[in-house]
C-alpha cells in the first residue's frame, strides 16, 4: 500500500503543478521540498501563493512587491477565508522561514476555497461573448475588496463643503452614463456580430462566431498566440483531470505532514496559549469553532421559536382589535362609501402582500456569474428584435427575456423602496423646518 | 462616440451647416502637420462623431433640422449638397410652413406638443444609426420664436426620451441692441427651462463674436455667415477628437460625457463661456508664429479679466492674493473685476503641445474656494493641428463670465415684466405670469450661485 502511494506521489504533484496557471507554477521538487522546512525554499514559497492569490482575488499581473508586502497580503487573505492555524501567523515577515506551513495552508485553500478550479475559471480563453449575471437580493454585507476611500486633504478644518459633494456626486452620475453608454455599445456591436455571422459556424447549435473568433479572421496573424493559450489550457485542464483521480494520494500525504508537525507542535503547545489570543482578533482556534458553532445554532432555533410564538399572539391580538375597528367604520359610514373604502384598502393589502410575498418566498436561485450570450433568431417574442430563446440543451441556459423580466421586477421594487424613502425623508425635513423660525423646506 | 446635433430654428441652422463645413474642410485639409497615421486615426474619429457611412460614399451630416419655415432648411440642406464633401440626409429634417412669430409661447406650448412625435421620430432614427451615442448637441437662438421656445420643448423631450444621455445645448446670446422687442423674455423663458433639462448650456454672444469679426478678423462688412462661421471654428476646436487621459492611447470615446464631467458636475453650475486663441484672417496665417507660452499667457489673462478675445486685455486684473480677502461675503467689488472659475478645461492643438506649461492655470486663487486646482482644472491636447491654425488653444470655462449679461438680461426682462408689456402674447398661448416668476426666480438662483463664488 505504501509502495504504490510512494510511487502515486509524485505523479499526484506533477499533475498538480501542471494544473496550476503558467504564471505561478512551482516545479513537483518545490512542493515536496517545502515539508522540509528549508529557508531558502521559504522565500520561493511565499511568492508563489502571492502570484496565486492575487489571480484568485482578481488582481491583474502586476510587478511583485517587496516581500513583506506580500507575505502581509497573504496573511490577511487566509483569515479572510478563516485560516485560523496561529502558526502561519506568526511567521516572520522576510519570508526565511515557513515553506512547510505554506504548504499546509496552500492545501487548506485548495479544498477549502476551490482554488485550482477558481484559477482555472479565471484564466480561460475568452470567447468575447460573455455577460455577467446578477440577480441576487442586495447584501448589505456586500463585497470588502477595494473599499479605500481617499478624504480630500486640502481642507483646513475637519468639515467638507457640501458643494464639493456635490460635484462629486454628478461627476459620478456622468460616469455612471458614461459606463452605460459602453454597455450599449458593446452589446449593438456583439448583435452586429453574431447577426452577420449566423449560420457560418461549424457547431450548427451556436450558429454564429464569437467575439474571439470574428478577431481571428479579421487579424489571421493572431491565430500562433490563440493557439498557444488554448493549448496551454488544455494541458492544464487535462493536469487537472488527472489530479482529480490522484488526489486521495496527495490527501494522505498531507495527513503525514501534519502529524509530523503534531509531534513537534505538542512539545511548545503551552506557550502559545496566550500568544495565540493575542495574534488572532476574534478568538476561538479551529478547535473550538465547530463546538461554539453549534451552540450558536441551538441559541438561534430557541430565539426563532420564541419570536414565532410571540409573533402568533400578535396577530391574533390585532386581528380581533381590527375586527372591532372594522364594525365601529362600518356602523359610521354609510354602505357604499364603506364598500369603496373597503375595496380601495383591499388592493393597497393585496400589493403589500405581493411585496411580502416576494420577500419572504423561498428563493428561486438567483443567477449569478458570467454567462455567454448566444443568438437565437426572432421566432419568440421580444419586441425589440434581440430574441434570445431557450434552447433544450443539457447545458444550463435560461433565456434573455426571463432575466429582463426578472430585473424589471427588481427594478419595480427597488423604485417602490425609494418612493417610500423620499417619503419619510420628506416629513422628517418638515418636521425639522417646522422647528425652526422662518425657514421654508421646498422640497423637490 | 457619435454626436446627434439637432439644429433649432433659423439661427441654429445656420450655424450648424457651418460646424459641418469647419469640421470637414479640418479633416481633409492637408495641414495636420503631424504623422500619417495620427492623421488617419483623427480621421477616422472626427467622421464617426459627425457623419456617418452611406452608400453614395458621401458622408451624411448625424443631423436634425428643425425650423417652422421651410426656406432656411431648403437652402441649408441645398448648400450642403452641393459642396460635394458632405450632406444632410434627406429626410432628416422637418418643416412647416408658418413660423412661430418670435414668440417663445407659440414654439413651446403649441408647436411643441403638436409635432413632437414627428420631430422625436426624426431624432430616434439618428440616434439608432450610431453605434454608440455620445448625446445630443442642440444648437439654437434665445431670442426667436422657434430656436428658443421649440428648443426648450424639443430639449425637454429629448431628456424624457434619452435619459442616460448627455444633452448640450449651445445658446446664441441675442444682440444687446437687437431687433427683436420681446428677446429678453423669450431669453429668460429658454434658459430656466434649458436649465432644468440640459446637462450643460455652451454661450456664444452675439455681440463678443460680432467685435471678433471687426477687430481681429479685419472683416469690413460683416454679415451672419462671417459671424457663424467664427462660431463654428470656436465649436470645432472643442469637438474634434483630442486626447483627453494621460497617455494618447486614443482620442477620448466620449466627448460629451467627458466634457460634462470636468465642467458641470454641479447642478447649480452649468453656463459654459468659450475662448479660443489665436484667430485671425486666413490669409494671415502663414505669416504668423506662434507660440505656447504666449498663447497660454494671453487665454489666463483672458479668463481672469473676464476678456473677450485676445485685443485689448485689461492686464491690471490679478487673482486675489491667498488671505488678503474674505471670500463670498466682499466678493462683489472682487467679482466686477476678477473672474473666478469653479472649473476650467483648456485644449491644445498643434505642434509640440507637451511642451506646453500650464502650471499658471493650476493656481488655487483662480478658483472657488470648495475646489481644489486637480478637481477644477482639467488639459486636454493633441498634435494634430486644427484648422489650419499651426498651433490653437481653447478654454470652456465655468466661470463668472456669463454673470454680467445674465444679470443684465434679467434686469431687462423684469423692468418690461413689471409693467405687463406685451404679456398677453404669451398669455394667449398658455405661458402664465406664473411661469414668467418661475423662470426669473430660477435665474435669479443661478445668478446668486455664481456671484458666491
Amino acid at each position: 500500500m505504501r509502495r504504490a502511494r510512494g510511487r502515486a506521489l509524485p505523479g499526484a504533484v506533477a499533475a498538480l503543478c501542471r494544473a496550476l496557471p503558467p504564471r505561478a507554477r512551482p516545479a513537483p521538487d518545490t512542493l515536496r521540498r517545502a515539508r522540509f522546512d528549508r529557508p531558502q525554499a521559504s522565500s520561493h514559497c511565499w511568492r508563489l501563493l502571492c502570484s496565486l492569490l492575487k489571480q484568485v482575488h482578481g488582481g491583474k499581473w502586476t510587478e511583485p512587491d517587496a516581500i513583506d508586502i506580500q507575505i502581509r497580503f497573504i496573511k490577511s487573505v487566509l483569515w479572510y477565508h478563516g485560516y485560523g492555524r496561529p502558526e502561519l501567523y506568526r511567521l516572520p515577515s522576510d519570508g526565511s522561514a515557513g515553506s512547510r506551513e505554506l504548504l499546509l495552508a496552500f492545501s487548506w485553500l485548495l479544498h477549502r476555497i476551490s482554488l485550482l478550479e477558481q484559477l482555472l475559471a479565471r484564466n480561460r480563453v475568452r470567447t468575447g461573448d460573455e455577460t455577467s449575471v446578477c440577480t441576487c437580493e442586495d447584501d448589505l454585507t456586500n463585497s470588502q475588496k477595494g473599499r479605500t476611500e481617499i478624504a480630500p486633504e486640502y481642507s483646513l478644518e475637519d468639515k467638507v463643503d457640501v458643494r464639493y459633494l456635490q460635484w462629486l456626486h454628478g461627476r459620478l452620475r456622468f460616469q455612471w452614463r458614461s459606463l452605460h453608454a459602453l454597455h450599449q455599445e458593446q452589446s449593438k456591436l456583439l448583435h452586429k456580430i453574431h447577426l452577420f455571422t449566423s449560420g457560418s459556424h461549424m457547431d450548427k447549435i451556436l450558429g454564429h462566431f464569437s467575439v474571439t473568433e470574428t478577431e481571428l479572421i479579421r487579424q489571421p496573424e493572431n491565430y500562433k498566440q490563440l493557439l498557444q493559450f488554448l493549448e496551454s489550457e488544455t494541458m492544464q485542464l487535462e493536469a487537472f483531470l488527472e489530479w482529480k483521480q490522484l488526489e486521495q494520494v496527495y490527501w494522505h500525504w498531507m495527513e503525514t505532514v501534519l502529524d509530523d508537525m503534531a509531534e513537534e507542535g505538542s512539545m511548545c503547545k503551552s506557550q502559545d496559549a496566550h500568544t495565540m489570543k493575542s495574534m488572532l482578533p476574534k478568538g476561538d482556534s479551529c478547535c473550538h469553532w465547530a463546538g461554539s458553532l453549534v451552540g450558536k445554532i441551538d441559541r438561534l432555533s430557541r430565539d426563532l421559536m420564541t419570536v414565532h410564538d410571540q409573533l402568533q399572539e400578535l396577530v391574533t391580538h390585532r386581528k380581533s382589535a381590527w375586527y372591532e375597528k372594522v364594525k365601529t367604520r362600518e356602523e359610521e359610514l354609510q354602505k357604499e362609501e364603506f364598500c369603496a373604502a373597503a375595496r380601495k384598502t383591499q388592493e393597497a393589502v393585496e400589493l403589500k402582500l405581493l411585496d411580502l410575498t416576494y420577500h419572504c418566498a423561498p428563493k428561486k436561485p438567483k443567477m449569478h456569474g458570467s454567462c455567454r450570450l448566444v443568438f437565437r433568431s426572432k421566432h419568440s417574442a421580444s419586441k425589440t428584435g434581440f430574441g434570445r430563446s431557450v434552447s433544450k440543451e443539457p447545458i444550463s441556459t435560461v433565456s434573455a427575456t426571463e432575466v429582463i423580466r426578472e430585473l424589471q421586477m427588481r427594478k419595480a421594487s427597488l423604485e417602490r423602496e425609494l418612493k417610500q424613502l423620499q417619503e419619510e425623508c420628506r416629513q422628517r425635513m418638515d418636521e425639522i423646518a417646522e422647528g425652526l423660525d422662518g425657514v421654508i423646506c421646498i422640497s423637490p | 462616440m457619435s454626436i446627434v446635433t439637432v439644429q433649432l430654428g433659423q439661427c441654429g441652422n445656420q450655424i450648424g451647416h457651418e460646424v459641418f463645413n469647419a469640421i470637414c474642410s479640418d479633416v481633409h485639409g492637408t495641414h495636420g502637420l503631424c504623422s500619417k497615421k495620427e492623421n488617419e486615426s483623427y480621421h477616422e474619429a472626427s467622421k464617426e462623431r459627425f457623419f456617418s457611412e452611406e452608400k453614395s460614399g458621401v458622408p451624411v451630416a448625424r443631423a436634425v433640422l428643425v425650423d417652422m419655415e421651410p426656406k432656411v432648411i431648403s437652402q441649408t440642406l441645398s448648400i450642403a449638397a452641393r459642396s460635394g464633401c458632405w450632406k444632410y440626409d434627406d429626410r432628416s429634417h422637418f418643416c412647416q410652413k408658418q413660423g412661430s412669430g418670435n414668440n417663445w409661447a407659440n414654439g413651446y406650448s403649441v408647436h411643441g406638443p403638436k409635432h413632437k412625435d414627428r420631430i422625436m421620430n426624426l431624432v430616434r432614427k439618428e440616434a439608432e444609426k450610431c453605434d454608440r451615442l455620445s448625446g445630443f448637441f442642440t444648437i439654437m437662438s434665445m431670442a426667436g420664436g422657434t430656436g428658443s421656445g421649440l428648443g426648450a420643448f424639443v430639449t425637454q423631450c429629448l431628456k424624457d426620451a434619452f435619459p442616460a444621455s448627455f444633452i448640450l445645448n449651445h445658446v446664441i446670446w441675442p444682440y444687446g441692441t437687437g431687433e427683436v422687442i420681446v428677446q429678453n423674455y423669450n431669453s429668460v423663458l429658454t434658459l430656466s427651462h434649458l436649465y432644468r433639462s440640459s446637462d450643460a448650456l455652451l454661450v456664444h454672444e452675439n455681440d463678443v463674436i460680432h467685435k471678433i469679426c471687426a477687430q481681429l478678423m479685419n472683416i469690413k462688412q460683416i454679415s451672419f455667415r462671417d459671424v457663424n462661421q467664427v462660431i463654428a471654428h470656436q465649436l470645432g476646436s472643442v469637438f474634434q477628437p483630442i486626447y483627453t487621459g494621460a497617455g494618447p492611447l486614443h482620442y477620448s470615446r466620449s466627448p460629451l460625457g467627458d466634457l460634462m464631467e470636468t465642467l458641470v458636475p454641479h447642478p447649480e453650475f452649468k453656463m459654459l463661456g468659450l475662448r479660443n486663441i489665436p484667430q485671425m484672417p486666413e490669409n494671415s496665417l502663414a505669416y504668423s508664429t506662434f507660440s505656447w507660452p504666449g498663447l497660454i499667457k494671453h487665454l489666463r489673462q483672458m479668463l481672469i479679466a473676464n476678456a473677450t478675445m485676445e485685443e485689448g486685455i485689461d492686464w491690471q486684473v490679478r487673482p486675489p492674493r491667498p488671505g488678503s480677502s474674505i471670500p463670498s461675503k466682499h466678493s462683489t467689488s472682487k467679482s466686477l473685476h476678477f473672474n473666478t472659475s469653479i472649473a476650467n478645461l483648456v485644449l491644445l492643438r498643434g505642434k509640440d503641445m507637451h511642451s506646453a506649461d500650464l502650471g499658471s492655470f493650476q493656481d488655487p486663487a483662480l478658483y472657488t474656494s470648495w475646489l481644489n486646482p486637480q478637481d477644477a482644472f482639467n488639459l486636454w491636447k493633441t498634435p494634430r493641428a486644427f484648422n489650419k491654425y499651426e498651433k490653437s488653444a481653447a478654454l470652456v470655462s465655468n466661470s463668472q463670465f456669463l454673470l454680467k449679461p445674465l444679470d443684465n438680461l434679467v434686469g431687462k426682462a423684469w423692468n418690461m415684466f413689471a409693467s405687463k408689456a406685451y404679456i398677453h402674447q404669451y398669455t394667449k398661448f398658455g405661458i402664465e405670469e406664473e411661469d414668467f416668476l418661475d423662470s426669473f426666480t430660477a435665474l435669479e438662483q443661478v445668478i446668486s450661485s455664481y456671484t458666491t463664488l
